[in-house]
């Protein structure tokens, strides 16, 4: 059976009246498809003006661009959550090619996990700033160790049996693992959305950039991605497991005639991601204030639409893809209605997939051996 | 004569060198009769005929994803897609949703004079078929040249587009005044099937339901039976196995997979139009992501690219999430001392059985009998110079 | 031979200038050659001389970045793999890629796939015209294994099961089935000691004498290339660096340097 590792199979190279639209389209047509909502409400903004609210019963119209750098505050800022749990999907897809469909259904249980530590750990809306701070460290923590190891312990009850299995098996495997997280988490806390206490109080100004409010909920969201992120990629360049992680990822075989332990190699990589969802879970607990067994199921989708647009295996492009998706949402809420949200990522996953799978910063993954 | 005579020689020839057969037409036999003859067996409301009823309209889903998923090996989760269509068919053209026109066909006197589509049930379903054919091509266009992971994700998005439309299509009109869909809360006054002679059918007496979804199943199962040992069957399986190989042997990769999505949907599509009429409204929120794995699940525990097994493993789930679930288990947990009910784990038990599966007996319940041999067993290529016995290649010429 | 006045048929395969490029990676560079009508080619050269690319190219598995691919004067260069099955063309791989899941016979009746003309409803339905086609497809998939060495019990075992001196066997009756005019052959006799691959070399000959096909074979079986080929090229580091006679192929310097050249480093 053909295992060629493309990210397209080996016949896409004839495919012909698509070929076409694809060498036009490439990296600068993704750029331009993306780009275009905020240029296009941008424009709409200046020109015809959007309401920005009702003063005495008349709407006040503004011409400038503080809705869209509205739009970009909260996008970018939801996008760092979803960055997050890119990363994940990124990470082991680029080292085992498999979706790790449970991965979203592991991020709810991280934020699970954390709301459950607040009320252990007694956090609440009169905890002090410094207990607070205190108390949500090593929430964030205690988090990423519980997802971490449920991440690690998936890959190797449903993974690692079915390596030299057909894909689908594997895939499969991972579908089954996200319905009994989902069930998990509707057994925890029911099937409706809770509302969580608003510890830090996400919805506070801190301070405004040319008429757009920058939320407390924004830079916690900032304030914990960005570390992460740095941390992970220093790890993944400097040290000796992250070159084996580096090197599995390039070529297993290889890196197993090496003297790289793969099976540890795998782990780790699944480790790296799920404490990543795990803090992803945290942050979202925070900046939205209610938790929902489902909200895995939607952000996985949503992350791994990032993961792809960003270029499935690369970190950089994973937080790039998870930013820029967080745009597109805010956008899409904002101007054409949330029910229409979903279908606006979806349409664009899809378009990725059939134009450009490779995404912005993707590559072709390693040749057939 | 002769030319008969020669005809009934090979055919027979054939049949020897084939696996037994015999037995298995009597078994088949045996149990058609036994499906015809069911329902008496019960009262005409009974709860078993209503869970047997949704049984088998999943087993003719699952049919319909095993083409896709079993034969063609295009991973699908997006089959909720086409439940959805099929059952909207029936919205758009047996109900007075359309109220601007005024169409009817073969339907029961009553319905001849409401405004809307009225078309007879049979057509109904032709049209269901035509519509989720048509829209199986379109989503699987985009995933021709996909791996399959990726077809996966690209279906599962569809499926998720196409239930955001149903719950939107509300405000989505399609002139004089009329909407696309009635969103979540549905389209209710859907026709029931009506034959002429028979009547109209009617939710007290569930018997001409059941022969109805039984004589669908019986096509389907027909169809399929006939596509698996034929030209396009042994494409599909062929592109299954090894795309590439597939290919360079003549075989039209763009239209061979096209048809395996469009034969799929059609399936979906008939099961999806009878659901409709069955549970006598479609409304938005009957269509969840979930509904796609919870097909899949049927397909691949039946086991995966076996027609047989695709039905079992339809009325296996269908019962179990019809009948043993919600009314015969359902408070199992309440007396081992845990505050839920069964209905609340429905999720992890089928996830549950799914990964139970990929693990233990990935091949299935009844295994398509080629793959129990590929997913178990070794494949041992022997050395040449050990097997081979005394012999020339092209010796026989 | 040509009666004198008229003009030399078209070879059966021809490839103008052929390049491929993979990235920076160049597989094959600017790479002509002819296969006449009813001969045996051999391609030969050191691995990675871009043999099995070039083959990938004469099916229409990858396109050439540069060049023409002419089979009997018809351009196939941009052609689907499928299409050019139904010209005529069938191959074998390097790696047998049978239909793992199927019967002998069933991978030999795939390979007549392009011949047939059962479409979906009469799949469905099996008009007389089909059944006919099924039963006629049948047989003469039994006649092609049957005349490719396979003993009977075997035709109906999965080929997965089969050990390999039979796959490669059921393998090459797959692409005769397609009633090909040419077949290209990817390392045949790998595997095979050297009295089958002399039974091989005798059956490629029978092929193209009794079946009139054209057989272009990659090779490295010295042997067999040089006892059964009319016409040796050999290609190095993706360019032709020889062509002509066994002979004088065998004596090229160029060539003796490319072979030893490798083994020697």
């Amino acid at each position: 059976m053909e295992t060629t590792t493309l990210s397209r199979s080996p016949l896409a190279a004839t495919a012909r009246p698509l070929a076409a639209v694809r060498r036009v389209a490439g990296r600068w047509g993704l750029i331009a498809a993306l780009a275009a909502l905020p240029v296009y409400y941008g424009i709409s903004d200046l020109t015809n003006g959007y309401q920005a609210g009702l003063v005495a019963g008349h709407a006040v119209i503004h011409h400038d661009l503080s809705k869209l750098g509205f739009n970009f505050a909260e996008g970018l800022s939801n996008g760092a959550i979803w960055a997050l749990i890119a990363i994940g999907y990124t990470l082991v897809y680029g080292i085992i090619e498999l979706i790790n469909f449970a991965h979203g259904d592991v991020f709810m249980i991280g934020s699970f996990s954390a709301v459950g530590l607040w009320a252990v750990l007694g956090l609440g809306l009169t905890t002090s700033t410094l207990g607070l701070a205190g108390g949500l460290l090593v929430t964030l923590i205690i988090a990423m160790i519980v997802t971490g190891s449920l991440n690690v312990l998936i890959e190797r009850v449903a993974y690692r049996p079915l390596r030299s299995a057909p894909k689908l098996a594997a895939l499969i495997t991972a579908v089954g693992f996200s319905f009994i997280l989902q069930n998990v988490g509707l057994l925890w806390r029911g099937g409706s959305p809770q509302s969580v206490p608003d510890l830090i109080h996400a919805q506070q100004t801190v301070f405004t950039i040319g008429g757009v409010p920058i939320l407390r909920g924004y830079i916690l969201a900032f304030a914990v991605m960005i570390p992460l992120v740095f941390l992970l990629t220093w790890f993944i360049s400097r040290t000796r497991a992250g070159r084996a992680m580096r090197a599995t990822a390039q070529d297993p075989e290889a890196a197993r005639l090496m003297g790289i332990d793969v099976n540890k190699t795998i782990s780790l990589t699944f480790l790296l991601g799920g404490m990543l969802a795990g803090a992803a879970g945290l942050v979202y607990a925070l900046y939205e204030t209610n938790v929902w067994y489902f909200q895995g199921f939607k952000a996985g989708l949503i992350a791994f639409t990032a993961a792809v647009m960003g270029g499935i295996g690369n970190v950089r492009g994973a937080v790039l893809g998870g930013l820029i998706i967080g745009v597109i949402q805010s956008l899409a809420d904002s101007r054409m209605g949330p029910q229409w949200t979903e279908a606006v990522v979806f349409g664009y996953l899809i378009a990725i997939m059939v134009l450009r799978p490779r995404g912005l910063l993707g590559e072709e993954t390693r040749e057939a051996g | 004569m002769s030319k008969l005579g020669a005809r009934l020689r090979s055919w027979q020839a054939a049949a020897q060198r084939r696996l037994p057969r015999r037995r298995s037409r009597a078994l088949a036999g045996a149990l058609i009769v036994i499906g015809i003859v069911l329902p008496f067996l019960f009262s005409p409301s009974s709860g078993f005929i209503n869970a047997t009823i949704i049984a088998v309209a999943y087993a003719v889903m699952s049919l319909g994803l095993n083409v896709v998923v079993g034969f063609a090996g295009l991973l699908d989760l997006g089959y909720v897609a086409f439940y959805a269509l099929g059952a909207y068919a029936l919205g758009w053209l047996g109900s007075g949703f359309f109220f601007k026109a005024k169409i009817h066909a073969l339907v029961s006197p009553v319905a001849s004079t409401l405004p809307g589509v009225h078309l007879n049930f049979i057509l109904i379903l032709i049209g269901a078929a035509l519509i989720c054919a048509a829209a199986g091509t379109v989503i699987g266009l985009p995933t021709l040249r996909l791996r399959g992971d990726y077809i996966a994700i690209v279906t599962l998005a569809f499926g998720e587009i196409i239930g955001t439309l149903a719950v939107n299509g509300q405000s989505i009109h399609v002139g004089g005044g009329m909407t696309l869909t009635a969103g979540n809360l549905g389209i209710s006054a859907v026709d029931a099937p009506y034959f002429p002679g028979i009547g109209s059918f009617n939710l007290l007496n569930l018997r001409p339901w059941y022969w109805l979804i039984f004589a669908i199943l019986l096509v389907v199962l027909f169809v399929n039976l006939r596509l698996r040992d034929s030209r396009l069957g042994r494409a599909w399986i062929a592109l299954r196995e090894d795309e590439v190989a597939a290919v360079s042997m003549g075989i039209p990769l763009v239209k061979t997979k096209l048809f395996a999505y469009a034969i799929g949907a059609a399936f979906g599509g008939m099961s999806g139009a009878f659901f409709g009429a069955y549970y006598t409204t479609v409304n938005a929120g009957q269509f969840q992501f979930g509904f796609s794995i919870f097909i899949l699940a049927m397909v691949i525990i039946g086991g995966i690219g076996s027609i047989w097994g695709a039905v079992v493993g339809g009325l296996a789930l269908g019962y179990i999430n019809n009948y043993l679930i919600p009314d015969v288990l359902n408070d199992l947990p309440s007396h081992l001392g845990f505050n839920f009910q069964l209905t609340q784990v429905e999720f992890g038990i089928f996830g549950f059985l799914l990964v139970i599966m990929m693990v233990l007996r990935p091949q299935g319940l009844i295994p398509e009998r080629r793959r129990q041999l590929e997913l178990t067993a070794e494949i041992a290529p022997v050395d040449a110079q050990l097997a081979e016995a005394p012999g020339t290649p092209g010796g026989a010429a | 031979m040509s009666p004198a006045g008229t003009p030399p048929p078209p070879a059966a395969l021809r490839a103008e200038h052929v390049t491929k490029t993979f990235g920076g990676l160049v597989a094959v560079s600017d790479i002509s050659f002819d296969v006449p009508q009813h001969s045996i080619v051999s391609l030969i050269g050191p691995n990675g001389a871009g043999k099995t690319t070039l083959f990938n190219m004469l099916t229409g598995l990858y396109r050439p970045s540069e060049g023409k691919i002419l089979l009997g004067g018809r351009d196939i260069t941009r052609a689907r793999p499928d299409l050019i099955t139904r010209y005529g063309v069938a191959r074998t791989f390097q790696n047998i890629r049978l239909f793992g899941a199927m019967t002998a016979v069933e991978n030999v009746m795939v390979g007549h796939h392009s011949q047939m003309r059962a479409g979906l409803f009469g799949s469905i339905f099996r008009p007389p015209r089909v059944r006919r086609e099924e039963v006629k497809t049948r047989e003469r998939a039994r006649e092609l294994l049957a005349y490719v060495g396979l003993r009977e019990p075997s035709f109906d075992r999965l080929a997965s099961q089969l050990p390999y001196g039979d796959q490669r066997r059921v393998e090459i009756a797959r692409a005769l089935a397609s009633e090909p005019t040419v077949l290209l052959l990817d390392e045949p006799t790998a595997g095979m000691n050297p009295r089958e691959s002399q039974a091989l070399a005798e059956f490629m000959r029978a092929l193209r004498d009794d079946l009139k096909l054209t057989i272009l074979l990659i090779e490295h079986d010295m042997k067999v290339v040089m006892g059964v080929s009319e016409r040796v090229t050999v290609l190095d580091y993706g360019k032709k660096i020889a062509e002509g006679e066994p002979a004088e192929v065998r004596a090229d310097p160029g060539v003796i340097e490319a072979y030893l050249g490798k083994q020697a480093s």
